[in-house]
């Protein structure tokens, strides 16, 4: 039962300094942010704050894909926090895998040790909301998205949000993240694929990422063109004025 | 990582004058009262959503096919996974157990694995080839206090909501169907257990509180966990060091337990029905289930 868009939900864990819970195509995380924490000896750092990304599985123990989700996580998303403004401390980011998207076809095997791109829109995007309800100061916000080019009959086909069928059949998959002042934050790519579609695969992330940018004063002319990619811009406004409405509320 | 905050000396004296002049909790509650406990399935077979007040667990089963253990060449494999990651509290460190944990994964083990909830011989597959191997992962989300309970409710629930995939032998040669061909099956579960942790204030231990909040967990002298089913059946009672409490407390204790499990076991009955009928596909899935039913005590 995948969402069809996506949810969220933030402070959702009292404990943390902040927390969101976001599912979105069949990918449910929950994460916690904590910081700016003291940081222990190994992660200290003189002249800026340590981002700890740590992505947990919902079952088994995490081996080495997690570490490099871990990586790709924490490269980028240390590009948006202003890490330079916490020198010797720790922004500790936990992402907690809850569901994946089931196949009902195929039965699960626990321990994969391949490449997993599609989840890490939903683990960004968990993130950078978890950040925002932590209120750690960052340049910009941002959105992220998963491409796959399918060859349909010989054409290729370029389809967002992919389910995993598509992603079976897919010839290459591509996971692209922009920030809110519409620049390239991240971009990794598996498959073979050729220069021309990578274009045509950056045109189409950038429209589900960067949306409302250029439509800033109508909501609903969002909703126009195509309606099967969400605009996760918009999204992670909408999700945040609402959380921002609901604390002013004794206002 | 940054040691937790301990509740400073005021703080533990107003909690325990308020326990022992006014018999009032700082949140108001009678002393052998829960907080409120929630239970939420997900849309997966296994995945149980458990909050206690603001203690929340999550709890996910899975099974998958390997080799047994060979000197248990007739019994699947089971096993319980607590890491408490940073997420619960920033003081705990990922790959580091600390005491709480060590605690916490040794109790749910001794309730719910060595207890036999599970029946583990159902789960052999090829006697000494190939079995299933069952794993429940615990993941404290948030910790308030009480994780013991807690996380065994979770386990609990998770393991009596899970299916594991159907399969068949035929000439020696073992199937593993899909979800899409034969419906999953329950595990062979025998009986429900349940952990009660009761916590004790003052010198002597004289006061004796029920799920104990992260606060009141840092104040107390003693602890004792009573493990045990509806029937009243005790699995194990551990009280690990500690003031001593005396014989009569914990035998009224234990019988407070029993109809706190009772509580439970009803509870984690009715969110189970509920849940299959959310499900419940009707009509010519129900006739084509292969299935026996099973009597869950």
């Amino acid at each position: 039962m995948a969402t069809v868009t996506p949810e969220a939900s933030l402070n959702a864990l009292p404990r943390a300094d902040g927390s969101a819970r976001y599912s979105y195509a069949g990918y449910t995380v929950t994460a916690s942010v904590n910081g700016p924490i003291e940081a222990q000896r190994r992660d200290e750092h003189a002249y800026e704050a340590h981002v700890d990304v740590i992505v947990r599985p919902s079952a088994g123990v995490g081996g080495t894909r997690e570490r490099h989700l871990e990586f790709i996580l924490q490269s980028s998303l240390s590009q948006i926090i202003l890490v330079k403004n916490f020198p010797r401390s720790v922004i500790q980011i936990v992402l907690q895998v809850e569901s994946t998207p089931e196949n009902a076809y195929v039965n699960t095997k626990l321990v994969q040790a391949s490449l997993n791109l599609p989840i890490i829109p939903a683990l960004f995007q968990t993130a950078v909301l978890a950040l925002l309800s932590a209120a750690v100061p960052m340049k910009a916000t941002a959105t992220s998205t998963v491409v796959a080019v399918v060859s349909d009959d010989g054409s290729k086909k370029i389809v967002a949000d992919p389910s995993p069928q598509d992603i079976r059949e897919a010839t290459s998959l591509h996971v692209l993240a922009f920030t809110s002042h519409d620049e390239l934050l991240l971009s990794e790519s598996e498959g073979d694929f050729t220069v021309k579609e990578w274009d045509g695969v950056y045109e189409n992330a950038q429209k589900i990422c960067c949306q409302t940018a250029s439509k800033q004063d109508g909501i609903d002319m969002v909703l126009d063109d195509d309606a099967s990619s969400p605009d996760m811009r918009h999204f992670l406004r909408s999700t945040l004025e609402t959380k921002v409405a609901s604390d002013l509320h004794w206002k | 990582m940054p040691r937790e905050a301990e509740p400073s000396a005021n703080e533990k004296a107003f909690l325990l004058k308020a326990l022992q002049d006014e018999q009032i909790r700082l949140d108001g509650r009678e002393f052998d009262q829960y907080r409120p406990l929630e239970l939420t399935f997900g849309d997966e077979y296994g995945v149980a959503n458990v909050s206690l007040g603001k203690t929340k667990i999550l709890a996910k089963a899975s099974a998958e096919v390997t080799v047994p253990f060979a000197d248990r060449p007739l019994d699947g494999i089971f096993t319980i996974a607590t890491e408490l990651s940073p997420m619960a509290a920033p003081h705990f460190e990922v790959n580091r157990p600390t005491e709480t944990e060590v605690l916490l994964s040794r109790l749910l083990e001794k309730t719910v694995r060595r207890s036999g909830a599970l029946d583990t011989e159902s789960l052999c597959l090829v006697a000494g080839q190939k079995c299933w191997s069952v794993r429940v992962d615990v993941h404290v989300l948030s910790h308030d206090g009480n994780l013991t309970d807690a996380a065994c409710f979770a386990v609990v629930a998770a393991l009596r909501h899970f299916r594991k995939p159907d399969t068949s032998m035929e000439n020696g040669v073992l199937t593993v169907y899909t979800p899409a061909e034969r419906e999953p099956v329950p595990l062979g579960w025998l009986h429900s257990p349940f952990c009660v942790t009761w916590s004790f204030f003052g010198e002597e231990g004289e006061t004796a509180l029920l799920d104990a909040d992260w606060m009141e967990e840092q104040v107390r002298v003693a602890s004792v966990t009573i493990s045990l089913n509806r029937h009243g059946e005790i699995c194990q009672i551990a009280k690990l060091g500690g003031v001593p409490v005396e014989a009569v407390a914990l035998l009224q204790c234990t019988s407070v337990a029993l109809t706190k499990v009772k509580e439970f076991s009803t509870y984690l009955d009715d969110k189970l029905a509920e849940d299959a009928k959310r499900r419940d596909k009707g009509g010519f899935m129900a006739e084509l289930r292969a299935e026996n039913d099973r009597i869950v005590g």
